[in-house]
């Protein structure tokens, strides 16, 4: 009961990191209608940033969590226009080359971090790093509840933003119909560099954590970015909502079969997992977008 | 109308120009080639991953690769019938993939004509280039494999300088057991699911038994995996030994997830990853008490001609790149001097022909000399065919953030800390 009790919370927490980086992956598809591949990319960006400033600054990781929104964010919404930009163009299949274009970005991101802080895998400290709280039977690492936390929050802030404000209504609207929204007087435009740049501030900061938790390389992006796109078409592409749910689904799937069946079994019942959803309901758990 | 001698360059011209200028350049190439093909210089092709999971790995056995091609170059190059002849480099990313190994290869033999290969960083590329290495008959020097499968099939032109992790891993072990006060009963082991990491798991698998030591679990996990389920299930288990196969990404990962779920075992082992000062840098404190496999160390009473001692070599190392070079890294540097002993012995000059590399294969495989890194001889036959199984492993340990030899005894430079203490 002790070990079934940890792997539920190994399985939630594990879910509660995954969707840290997922959700602005999430609203991102939902406003610009592009799956965004450079998602990895930002998260270990936002991991360089913590390292950087307690290596060279010797200030505590969580530190870097503001400056990391800021910073990022900023940068994201010089590129949002570009973006956008590429996605509303009249070539032949923008949305490739959108894609095209993100996949670019992440090569780019990716050879720069390579170039500016080597092939040296990094760790960021914090106040929480191996940190943990005894609760009966059950470990609990404080890291990773402060990274469900930062994912629980960023999902309800969103909520807010996108339910009870009115630019969360025209952001909505965007997602709903860009051309009906364009109609209603949005400017679509610096909303795309808005959406873009919030994304790009929240993956960041997820990357801060994700640093924490794990360690920073350049490789390890691709990895985030794979993670994203599962959890995003398990919870149907542009759900924000979903993203939390698949991501915690998909955590105590990993948990459980990891203790239970066998470690080596974990990827193959994610995936198991992910056809399922796919044939049984094709627009993800929730079925619903943004 | 304004002409176009006037504007400069009209798109026609530009692209007339273009096409002409990258015409000139394709005919002129093979000049080039002729020209450098005639320098009495060896070319040796190095496929290691410059990008992808393994390239802090990759760029060490570059730098390896790299320190011997500087420090022969820099005595004129390697000897042949009395004169000596330089040695160039040729670099082919394998971006940590063995497939794009094995075109890296293909590329550097048709494309670049080099006379011999340096091998890969992974065990899976290696395997993946011996079939090209096979095909046009160009010998290879593996300074970085390790898993026992590189050397099952009996390749016929591949050689490796570090003996495969099943010859060391089970031997480590079975010194740390002994040396384990009050002394270690049960392990758990953990690998890495891909063939490295899995091989030195199943070397600690199999070395348990030898040891005297109850297996609790085995356990592989996916690379990309998290480790807080398989951690709380060892946990669980109470073993007194925690053995990892693992590159460098995931051990720090493991390290940091164990005590993020305050468990510590008496002793954590590890292989390859843990004799490279990045993972005690990543780690800091929490790096300290790890134990690893070394084969080589700068402390080792070993030297030659051109490196000197391993102290020496290990300085050498240190000012080149700023960082204690590990034992891949000095396996590298120790690959050159088996194919400069090599030609000597051959006594051919550059560009060396189809016949001239069967060879030369046939001179690496009567290899029998005195290193830096240790002596280095290949087996001929049996499932550790052409690996240097000579050297001797050394358990090590990280203390005060510095790796040291702690056992077997006669190679020990400070005391084993067991039990480890508690992260609290």
């Amino acid at each position: 009961m002790d070990l079934f009790l940890q792997t539920l919370l190994n399985g939630l927490l594990i879910g509660g990191v995954i969707a840290t980086f997922t959700i602005g992956f999430q609203l991102t598809f939902g406003v610009l209608h592009v799956i965004d591949f450079a998602v990895g990319g930002w998260v270990v960006l936002g991991g360089y940033l913590a390292y950087y400033m307690a290596a060279e600054l010797g200030l505590d990781g969580f530190l870097a969590i503001p400056v990391a929104f800021v910073l990022f964010g900023m940068i994201g919404y010089l590129i949002g226009p570009v973006l956008y930009n590429v996605r509303n163009s009249r070539t032949a299949r923008p949305e490739l080359m959108a894609l095209a274009l993100t996949f670019g970005l992440f090569t780019l991101l990716r050879g720069g971090m390579l170039t500016a802080w080597g092939f040296n895998t990094h760790s960021v400290p914090t106040a929480l790093s191996g940190e943990s709280l005894s609760i009966g039977p059950v470990t609990v690492p404080l890291i990773r509840v402060a990274a469900a936390a930062f994912a629980a929050s960023i999902a309800g802030g969103l909520f807010v933003f996108l339910y009870r404000t009115r630019y969360g209504l025209a952001i909505r609207a965007t997602a709903e119909s860009r051309q009906n929204a364009a109609l209603m007087g949005v400017n679509i435009r610096r909303l795309s560099a808005n959406v873009y740049g919030l994304y790009a501030g929240i993956t960041a900061m997820a990357g801060v954590l994700m640093g924490a938790i794990y360690s920073v390389n350049p490789e390890v992006g691709l990895r985030y970015t794979l993670f994203a796109f599962f959890v995003a078409v398990l919870a149907g592409l542009g759900s924000v909502g979903g993203a939390l749910v698949a991501a915690l689904l998909l955590g105590v799937i990993e948990a459980f079969v990891s203790t239970y069946v066998g470690s080596s079994y974990s990827l193959l019942a994610i995936f198991g997992t992910l056809f399922l959803v796919l044939l049984v309901s094709p627009r993800g758990i929730l079925q619903r977008g943004l | 109308m304004m002409s176009t001698s006037r504007r400069g360059f009209s798109r026609r011209q530009f692209l007339g120009g273009s096409a002409f200028a990258l015409a000139a350049g394709t005919l002129g190439m093979p000049f080039i080639r002729t020209a450098r093909a005639q320098a009495p210089t060896f070319k040796v092709g190095v496929i290691t991953s410059l990008s992808g999971d393994n390239i802090l790995g990759g760029n060490l056995t570059k730098r390896g690769y790299d320190l011997w091609v500087d420090a022969i170059n820099a005595k004129g190059g390697v000897e042949v019938g009395g004169d000596r002849c330089k040695v160039e480099m040729f670099y082919g990313d394998d971006q940590s993939s063995p497939a794009t190994g094995a075109d890296a290869a293909e590329r550097l033999i048709v494309q670049n004509e080099v006379d011999v290969l340096f091998g890969p960083y992974t065990s899976g590329s290696t395997i993946a280039v011996q079939p090209i290495c096979q095909k046009y008959q160009v010998p290879m020097i593996s300074g970085s494999a390790e898993s026992p499968n590189v050397w099952k099939a009996q390749p016929e032109f591949n050689f490796g300088i570090i003996p495969a992790v099943d010859t060391t891993a089970g031997k480590s072990l079975a010194v740390l057991a002994k040396m384990s006060n009050p002394t270690a009963k049960t392990i758990s082991v953990i690998g890495v699911n891909e063939p490295f990491s899995k091989e030195t798991g199943e070397g600690f698998r199999d070395g348990a038994k030898e040891a005297g030591l109850n297996l609790v679990a085995y356990e592989l996990v996916p690379a990309e995996g998290d480790l807080t389920p398989v951690i709380s299930k060892i946990a669980a288990l109470k073993p007194d030994i925690v053995a990892v196969g693992g590159h460098e990404e995931p051990l720090i990962n493991l390290v940091k997830t164990s005590k993020s779920l305050d468990f510590r075992p008496k002793a954590l082992i590890m292989h390859y990853g843990v004799t490279d000062p990045a993972f005690a840098q990543a780690l800091a404190a929490d790096a300290n008490g790890t134990c690893g496999v070394a084969v080589w160390l700068p402390s080792v009473p070993y030297k030659d001609d051109l490196f000197g001692t391993a102290k020496e070599f290990a300085e050498m190392a240190q000012k080149k790149s700023g960082h204690e070079p590990d034992y891949t890294e000095a396996a590298c540097a120790a690959s050159g001097l088996v194919l400069g002993d090599a030609i000597k012995r051959l006594g051919k000059k550059p560009a060396l022909k189809p016949g001239d590399r069967v060879a030369l294969k046939d001179a690496i495989a009567e290899t029998d000399i005195h290193t830096f890194y240790g002596p280095i001889k290949f087996e001929r036959k049996g499932d550790h065919y052409h690996d240097n199984i000579q050297p001797v492993p050394v358990l090590i340990q990280i203390q005060d953030g510095k790796t040291v030899a702690v056992g077997p005894k006669e190679a020990a430079a400070a005391a084993l800390t067991y039990p480890l203490p508690t992260w609290k």
